[in-house]
């Protein structure tokens, strides 16, 4: 994450209602293409218009496809999701195929998800399956057995050797050594 | 020195007011910079400042329903809604299933203060009625097959509260195309839009067709769901002994397995239920009286899984 990410709002990927569980819907509700008759930055969405809205809306039955032309003011794309969400996107100066391109991704998209920061690219509502842990979780099988008081399980888990035996270990495998040093001569 | 603060401080809420221009300045900037313009004029700032000040002693706009805009076609957003669902709609069902009863009385009321008479006076009224019997039909019978009837009627008040289904209708679309007085429009509303809806399905095409909606929208909503979280007996201990005298075992043992922090913050005690030296089933809790109801609902899960299943 670099520091041009700091203020995105942070957020998980999501389904809205379990899309596409059962059947898929696609999540555009509706799209308002706004644009200018004669002014040169509409060009692209008035071409867009004339040869691949017809097709757009064939391929797209569930989206309401609406134009409002306005004179003198750029050309704009504005976008309706289910959730409520409104998507603006201006598109002075865009071609014909920058614009089809971008209608596709409002297509394909469930919200708006400008100025959002996807926190990792996978989620689980679940990320436990074990439940939660208890002492008894990963408890030894064999102290279903075992009888009390112990000896052995009262005793501390590390060995208990203290470093002054430690030394006298080292001392007699030294002489040892030294012994077998002696008779190899 | 003072003097100095002072007059720094005007600089920074200057700023912080051009900060929330610069977006418009910026936009502008570029436009210039086609046009070959060498700056920012001295009005702009200002200007830009008093329509904000205006903009904003105004308060926020008021919401407004969708179809009071230019850009609305009820026809177009009818075929839409329709398609979206991938459906079979009767145009004229449809329209009705939308349709609420205060807003047929409305209008019926409007045209007879103009002297004209309406011929039928159509609501959804019905629609609501066959739609919910449809949605609790399809999830008994789906549930029936692994749950008994205690576990099916959680899930299917569950499935059929208002909420969900509410949310179930704004979530396919019926919040701008409802016609109601009401706005915004109430949960109530489109839940019960949404169930109209589904006897819209089962009138335009079959009775097949509104269980595959009801299992696709509703029955979906338990993807990753527990049926026993949703399901919360009051007393699952007293359930369970019930239960187990309708199979003629009537002694039940509760014994302490482990306990663990007796007297801290974190006491854990693991209560096993058992008939008969057989363990029925088995939970843990912060003291014994919750950790045998715990383990009684784990006793009760494991007598549900292993009930031969009804078909």
């Amino acid at each position: 994450m670099s520091n041009s990410h700091l203020f995105l709002k942070p957020g998980f990927i999501n389904v809205p209602l379990q899309n596409g569980v059962g059947r898929y819907v696609s999540q555009l509700q509706r799209v308002v293409l706004k644009f200018c008759k004669n002014n040169g930055s509409s060009r692209g969405m008035r071409e867009f218009i004339e040869s691949g809205l017809v097709n757009f809306a064939k391929e797209n039955p569930g989206v309401v496809v609406y134009l409002k032309p306005r004179r003198h003011r750029s050309a704009v794309i504005k976008a309706e999701y289910l959730n409520g969400d409104e998507q603006w996107m201006s598109c002075r100066n865009s071609t014909q195929e920058e614009i089809s391109k971008w209608l596709n991704l409002l297509v394909c998209q469930s919200k708006n998800h400008t100025g959002t920061r996807i926190r990792k690219l996978w989620h689980t509502d679940h990320p436990s399956i074990q439940g939660p842990w208890t002492p008894f979780t990963f408890r030894d099988p064999k102290l279903n057995l075992a009888t009390f008081p112990n000896e052995e399980l009262a005793k501390p888990k590390d060995s208990d050797v203290s470093n002054h035996e430690r030394l006298i270990e080292l001392f007699k495998k030294q002489k040892l050594g030294d012994l077998e040093n002696r008779r190899g001569e | 020195m003072i003097y100095f603060k002072k007059k720094e401080k005007q600089k920074m809420s200057f700023y912080k007011h051009s900060f929330k221009l610069l977006k418009n300045v910026t936009s502008r900037a570029c436009y210039w910079n086609r046009l070959e313009t060498r700056q920012i004029h001295r009005w702009v700032a200002p200007t830009l400042k008093v329509l904000k000040h205006r903009r904003d002693s105004l308060g926020p706009e008021p919401q407004k329903p969708r179809s009071s805009f230019i850009e609305w076609n009820y026809e177009a957003e009818l075929f839409a809604f329709g398609k979206r669902l991938g459906d079979e709609f009767d145009k004229k069902l449809l329209h009705q299933a939308l349709t609420s009863r205060e807003y047929a009385n409305l209008k019926e009321f409007q045209a007879q203060e103009k002297g004209i008479e309406l011929t039928d006076n159509v609501h959804n009224d019905e629609l609501i009625q066959e739609g919910e019997e449809i949605i609790l039909k399809t999830i008994k019978e789906e549930y029936k097959k692994d749950y008994p009837e205690d576990l099916v009627n959680a899930v299917c008040n569950y499935l059929t509260s208002e909420d969900m289904l509410g949310s179930l209708g704004k979530g396919i679309g019926l919040k701008d195309i409802v016609l109601t007085n009401e706005f915004p429009v109430e949960t109530k509303t489109l839940s019960n839009a949404f169930k109209a809806i589904v006897a819209t399905v089962q009138r335009s095409s079959n009775s097949a067709s509104a269980q595959k909606f009801v299992q696709d929208f509703v029955l979906a909503q338990m993807n990753g769901k527990d049926v026993y979280e949703i399901w919360n007996p009051a007393e699952p201990y007293k359930y369970l002994t019930e239960l187990l005298n309708e199979k003629g075992i009537t002694s039940i043992e509760p014994r302490l397995c482990n306990e663990s922090a007796k007297n801290t913050i974190l006491a854990c005690f693991q209560v096993g239920l058992y008939s008969d030296k057989k363990l029925l089933g088995i939970g843990w809790g912060e003291n014994v009286d919750i950790a045998k109801e715990t383990a009684a609902l784990d006793a009760i899960q494991r007598i549900h899984k292993n009930q031969p299943k009804t078909q």
